[in-house]
């Protein structure tokens, strides 16, 4: 975790990307900032009967693509900062994946921790009664992120659509599928980023059915990357790991039974007779394909050198530095960047609000074939773009990403 | 044992030389005394006892041996002080166990060939209210004099004792000899005379100057017999131990039916003069028993009593806080709320006619002595005790209450005077067994019986012996009452379990948060039989409730079914025993009643409600939450008014253990099982902070804390500096460091000394990069457990609050605090923990590599003799650790 702050971190790669672009600098103006921010106090009754004042945001950092969309945030932690640069990194990813949406993002500090569910509730219908005006199907469409739950979702959706007086299933993602949800979400995540890893082995003649994978970090993503990888395409899972440690086995890790272990132990390192290794080293194992589905910062240009994997598909956020990132590329190592490699949980929440503006719900197959379709895409757009312009996949990404929003601005005369 | 014993000394023993009396005639009547006896003088007036007593006193100082009068009771001396007599005091008042032990090692450090002389043994029934511990006295004792070659004179008054006890007394000693008078002559009577006879030994012999001649004559005999005994077969005696005299007088007087005997001056001095004889003499225990026991809760005790004797904390404990229930009507009326409750006593003195009964009353002597027990000595001892029989009027008491449970499930509970007494923190340490109570008649007695002397043998089990001699508690009167109840619970399936069960506390110290009110109090609850939330269960959780916010739970999402409970205690009906199940597979018809009430379903990533009934193929999803529980019913606001009505009214705070159920209207009935004083780590009380303490002697300050209390003359800080901890490049070496910390911990210096352990994070994390991973008993020796919550290597490590290793410290009475070097409030004294010279490897030679992370100050050394100190107060949350005087 870096101290810096992360939207600047966010308008550093939007200057870099104007600089390749060599964007106008009333365009790169426009960008560096959010459209519309909104502070809200939300007053909620405790439980005791007192009353809270909760401070709320939401950001819409571009809809110049379409409505924007992104997560609702309940952390104690949370800054306007924070928000500002998820929605703007929101806006980059879903122009990426070509979705007709805008980035947004929304958090409010609390700690739902230490909140009943009935105070939860209280606060999740005041921050829509607080934001109505500025959301809604074809405004702003949140979903659920950090402590947010499918509940959640639907009290928020619920409160909206006594607001306005009708049934709007729309306004919201991320709902319980039995309501309005859409089937897939549980893996869309991991399963987004196989299919990138996919066309990154067709790209660079890998054959997966021999493929070693390494799998850092086991929890949702970690975890059903390793089971993706084996029942998707066979690979040999030969190493995963969490906070606690690595295991590795040169054969191939029973990843059922890691599973098992991690939820009866609540670590991968005390599966039994697995060849235990350090953090460090399942980052520089001999291993065809490299999946950080952990932290940031990760991979660095300490331990970036001995990186000996031929991919690495980031299904975490921000797991390379941008000095590894360089080596890397120098050292000829594949790169699937985060917000393309992880873009299939909005992919799949794009999904779920195509499927309630239908008034209708897809099997898991269709889901699947389509998430397919729009990562595929995705990844040779960005190989493409990283082709055209001799950059590497993450430079690509952003560059194409940008490119996107700004042809959408011009078209509607904006710049 | 006993006999065989005599009989193998029997050839030897009785050739030695013979002994004499300082009584030529007594000499010559019963052939003189032989090196062992012991001699029981049933006397009408102490002193024909005081005049026999002082004859062999001074022939024994003649002799030239060691003689000893040992002193206990009221009544005048027996004998006189003199040049070469030893009188030792000893006071009985502590109880039976406390005196036997006393007397046992006066005779065993005196060695053989002692004489001794004890006061009159009926003044013991006074204090110990029956006559069957007098009995237990003698049979331990007398064996003891025999085995070492003395000679003992003990007196007892005639006719004032059950004759099961002398008859007991009478079986045991080797000789027995009534004097009484009769128309102003003195007779003497030996009536019994183990190893030798003679044609006119057991005849009655007139005592007179002229010398001491038997009554050969029928019709004198028969006059001065009749006249001594007037009820020479009755087995009927009349007895003055209180045990029985006050139960009759306060029995006649409730017969006489006078609406306010409860008031008159004698009835109240009976009534506590029986509270006394039945559950102790804990003054401020008492205080409570006597205010709110009625004499009817008091006769309704006895009458379910099985034997004689006290009823044990735990009994006392629960009856006490019934009766405080019951009698006030306030915003709850509890007589609509509280289960009716039929339980059995298993009265204390059953325990030690058992041991003596059995020839484990010696045994049990060394072991508590030693203060240590090994586990296979255990299960050898164990064993014993299985082997062990009841008298047969215990086993008849014993058959009358399994015929009045029928088929019912019991428990049969261990309810020592020590556990659960007020202000003893010794819950938990025996034994307490289930008895599913299936089959004949036959097989249930024998499985009772069994699980019986399994709660007696676990007296002497090594946590709860070596707890007793690490808290002084060994020579303290421990016997063991049982508490025979009912298992409350239904069938289902063939299970039977209570829906709900717990514990509740009135204190909360589980505050994770500074929302929860933690004088509102706290509740473990369970699904199933209440062990799982008596007993800490390694990788299972229960239901922790804040009374004040009972929502609230430290986790969300998916971590809500990780800790929650996954497996539930049921007795199993068919095949008579204990089980654990998965609640899953407890509930996999899912037509369990109220199923809603307990349980909810976890799908993507958060719980809903089950609506209706839950459907088959999700009960995989099940997690065991109890929101509609919490949410819809007064479960939660009932127990909170029992747990502040319990607390004001004991004056403590108080834990208690239940099992609860509601139906489907919400109507709440709770069955309470056991209630008593809380301990609580430290104090809850203000503690004033010390004022002007210099910088440079303050080690840190904390604003964040839980637990209150002074810890005075802390020797040793463990300090795991939190920077390198996180620099350790590898894993092995940082899960090694636990087993170092354990180490140290466990070192009899630290033991001796006075320790606090200072780490990064959270210690005992499964997670060894958010603190350190030790196991409770690696950090069980430490009075304060601080964790440094320190941004390090780009993270804050999340202190401790909310994790169940901070529930085992909150138990063991470890004080916790979290400190925040980063905060300048803290003072925390950086230049005393990284200055300070490091003893690891003086104290542990072999851990020369762990010295750069593993910190042991010797506070002394680098204090100039001075010791760390610790000051916190729970009502400001501040606490100050620094250098200084205790």
């Amino acid at each position: 975790m870096t101290n810096q702050n992360p939207f600047e971190v966010a308008q550093k790669q939007l200057d870099d990307c104007a600089q390749i672009l060599k964007l106008d600098s009333s365009t790169h103006a426009i960008l560096r900032v959010p459209m519309r921010e909104f502070h809200v106090s939300l007053p909620v009754r405790m439980d005791d009967n007192s009353i809270k004042v909760f401070q709320g945001f939401r950001v819409q950092y571009n809809d110049s693509r379409g409505p924007t969309k992104g997560g609702i945030r309940f952390h104690p932690d949370e800054t306007i900062d924070t928000v500002r640069a998820l929605a703007a990194w929101m806006t980059w990813k879903c122009a990426l994946l070509n979705l007709p949406l805008g980035g947004g993002k929304g958090g409010v500090i609390c700690n739902p921790k230490e909140m009943s569910l009935g105070e939860l509730e209280r606060l999740s219908r005041e921050y829509i009664r607080a934001l109505n005006p500025f959301i809604g199907p074809d405004k702003d469409i949140p979903a659920p992120d950090v402590y947010t739950t499918p509940q959640i979702m639907i009290w928020m959706m619920d409160e909206y659509s006594k607001i306005y007086a009708k049934n709007q299933f729309g306004v919201i993602t991320g709902k319980p599928i039995g309501l309005g949800g859409s089937t897939g979400r549980a893996d869309a995540t991991a399963r987004g980023g196989m299919y990138a890893i996919h066309e990154a082995a067709k790209v660079l003649g890998i054959d997966l059915s021999k493929a070693t994978v390494a799998v850092q970090g086991f929890g949702n993503a970690g975890s059903n990357a390793a089971r993706l990888c084996k029942e998707l395409f066979g690979c040999k899972v030969v190493a995963v790991s969490d906070s606690q440690g690595a295991i590795c086995d040169d054969e191939c890790l029973d990843v059922e039974a890691v599973c098992e272990c991690k939820l009866d132990t609540c670590s991968v390192v005390n599966l039994p007779n697995a060849k235990c290794i350090s953090n460090e080293e399942i980052l520089e194992l001999e291993v065809d394909i490299l999946i950080p589905a952990a932290l940031e910062n990760v991979v660095t240009e300490k331990n970036a050198p001995n990186v000996k994997a031929k991919i690495v598909a980031e299904l975490a956020n921000g797991p390379t530095t941008p000095e590894a990132d360089a080596i890397l590329y120098k050292n000829g190592v594949h790169v699937i960047p985060d917000f393309l490699c992880n873009a299939g949980g909005v992919t799949v929440s794009y999904f779920e609000m195509v499927q309630n503006s239908y008034m209708y719900s897809w099997d898991e197959q269709q889901v699947y074939t389509s998430l397919e379709k729009k990562m595929v895409e995705a990844y040779h757009s960005v190989l493409n773009t990283s082709k055209e312009y001799n950059l590497n996949m993450r430079q690509a990404a952003y560059v194409l990403a940008v490119k996107r929003v700004v042809e959408a601005m011009k078209l509607r005369g904006w710049v | 044992m006993q006999l065989v014993l005599r009989l193998n000394l029997k050839d030897e023993e009785v050739k030695t030389e013979k002994i004499n009396s300082g009584i030529a005639d007594l000499d010559e009547l019963i052939q003189g005394f032989i090196p062992g006896d012991n001699i029981v003088w049933q006397v009408d007036d102490l002193k024909d006892y005081s005049y026999f007593a002082q004859s062999f006193t001074d022939q024994a100082i003649l002799d030239g041996g060691d003689c000893v009068y040992l002193r206990f009771a009221s009544h005048p001396q027996i004998i006189k002080a003199r040049p070469g007599l030893t009188i030792i005091e000893i006071d009985p008042a502590p109880g039976f166990d406390f005196f036997s032990g006393k007397v046992h090692s006066i005779i065993e450090e005196r060695g053989r060939d002692v004489r001794y002389i004890f006061d009159n043994l009926s003044d013991l029934v006074t204090k110990w209210a029956t006559d069957e511990l007098l009995a237990n006295f003698f049979r331990v004792i007398c064996p003891y004099v025999l085995e070492l070659g003395s000679i003992a004179y003990f007196a007892l008054t005639r006719g004032q004792h059950a004759h099961t006890a002398v008859a007991r007394i009478r079986d045991t000693t080797q000789i027995l000899i009534d004097i009484y008078h009769v128309e102003n002559a003195m007779y003497i009577h030996p009536l019994k005379v183990w190893g030798r006879y003679s044609s006119q030994m057991f005849l009655p012999h007139l005592i007179s100057e002229a010398g001491w001649s038997p009554l050969f004559r029928s019709g004198e005999a028969a006059t001065v017999a009749s006249t001594a005994h007037k009820h020479p077969l009755s087995l009927d005696t009349s007895s003055i131990a209180p045990w029985e005299s006050v139960y009759a007088k306060l029995i006649q007087y409730r017969q006489a039916g006078e609406n306010l005997i409860e008031y008159t001056p004698e009835v109240v001095s009976l009534k506590h003069e029986l509270i006394r004889m039945m559950i102790g003499g804990h003054p401020a225990f008492n205080k409570l028993t006597d205010e709110y026991f009625t004499v009817d809760d008091i006769i309704g005790i006895r009458d379910r009593l099985i034997g004689s004797g006290r009823i044990g904390g735990k009994a006392a404990g629960m009856l006490l806080a019934r009766r405080m229930l019951l009698g006030e009507n306030g915003e709850i009326d509890f007589s609509e709320v509280l289960e009716a409750h039929d339980s059995f006593y298993i009265g204390s003195d059953v325990f030690f006619t058992f041991l003596v009964n059995n020839n484990l009353f010696q045994p049990r002597l060394q072991i508590t002595k030693d203060g240590r027990i090994s586990r296979e000595q255990f299960k050898e001892i164990e064993q014993q005790f299985l082997n062990g029989e009841f008298p047969p009027e215990i086993i008849e008491q014993f058959r009358d209450m399994l015929d009045y449970f029928g088929q019912a499930p019991i428990i049969v509970r261990s309810s020592s005077l020590l556990e659960d007494s007020f202000g003893n923190a010794f819950a938990g340490k025996y034994r307490s067994e289930f008895c599913a109570n299936q089959g004949s008649p036959e097989d249930r007695m024998e499985a009772f019986l069994r699980i019986v002397k399994l709660v007696y043998a676990s007296a002497l089990n090594p946590d709860a012996i070596s707890y007793r001699y690490k808290q002084g508690l060994s020579e303290s009167d421990e016997q063991m009452a049982i508490l025979v109840q009912r298992v409350s619970g239904m069938p289902y399936k063939n299970y039977f379990f209570p829906s709900l069960a717990g514990v509740a506390f009135s204190r909360n110290l589980y505050v994770w948060t500074s929302r929860i009110d933690p004088q509102k109090g706290m509740i473990r609850l369970v699904f199933g039989l209440g062990t799982r939330a008596v007993n800490r269960v390694g990788g299972d959780y229960t239901r922790m409730l804040a009374i004040s916010h009972p929502q609230l739970r430290p986790e969300v999402g998916v971590k809500i079914a990780k800790y929650s409970q996954h497996n539930a205690d049921v007795l199993d009906l068919q095949s008579n025993e204990f089980l654990t199940l998965p609640v899953v597979e407890t509930l996999a018809d899912c037509d369990y009643p109220n199923m809603h009430l307990i349980a909810s379903l976890m799908s993507e990533g958060y719980t809903r409600d089950i609506i209706g009934i839950c459907p088959r193929e999700s009960v995989k999803d099940l997690v065991l939450t109890f929101d509609n529980l919490i949410s819809r019913t007064s479960l939660i606001r009932v127990m909170g008014e029992m747990l502040n009505r319990l607390e004001k009214k004991y004056g403590y705070p108080i834990d208690m253990e239940f099992t609860a159920y509601v139906n489907s209207k919400g109507d709440v009935r709770i069955n309470l099982l056991q209630c008593r004083s809380l301990p609580l780590p430290g104090t809850i009380g203000p503690v004033k902070l010390p004022d002007g303490i210099s910088r440079e002697l303050t080690l840190f300050r904390s604003s964040r804390f839980i637990s209150g209390g002074i810890v005075q003359n802390i020797r040793y800080i463990l300090y795991i500096d939190p920077s390198r901890y996180a620099q350790i490049p590898s894993m092995e070496i940082k899960k090694s460091l636990g087993r170092v910390v354990g180490r140290i911990n466990n070192h009899p210096s630290i033991i001796e000394g006075k320790i606090i352990m200072m780490g990064p994070g959270r210690w005992g994390s499964n997670n060894i990069d958010l603190g350190i991973n030790v196991g409770y008993s690696d950090i069980d020796n430490t009075s304060v457990l601080v964790e440094i919550a320190r941004e390090e290597m780009g993270h804050i490590p999340e202190v401790s609050y909310g994790t169940h290793f901070f529930q085992d410290l909150v138990e063991a009475q470890i004080m916790y605090l979290p400190v925040y070097p980063n905060d300048s409030e803290t003072q925390f004294n950086n230049d005393f923990f990284a200055n300070s010279s490091n003893i690891l490897t003086d104290i542990l030679p072999d851990t020369a590599s762990f010295r750069d992370v593993v910190h042991l100050i010797d506070v002394t050394l680098s204090a100039n003799g001075l010791y760390a100190q610790i000051a916190a107060d729970p009502l400001t949350r501040k606490a100050i650790c620094f250098i200084g005087w205790g």
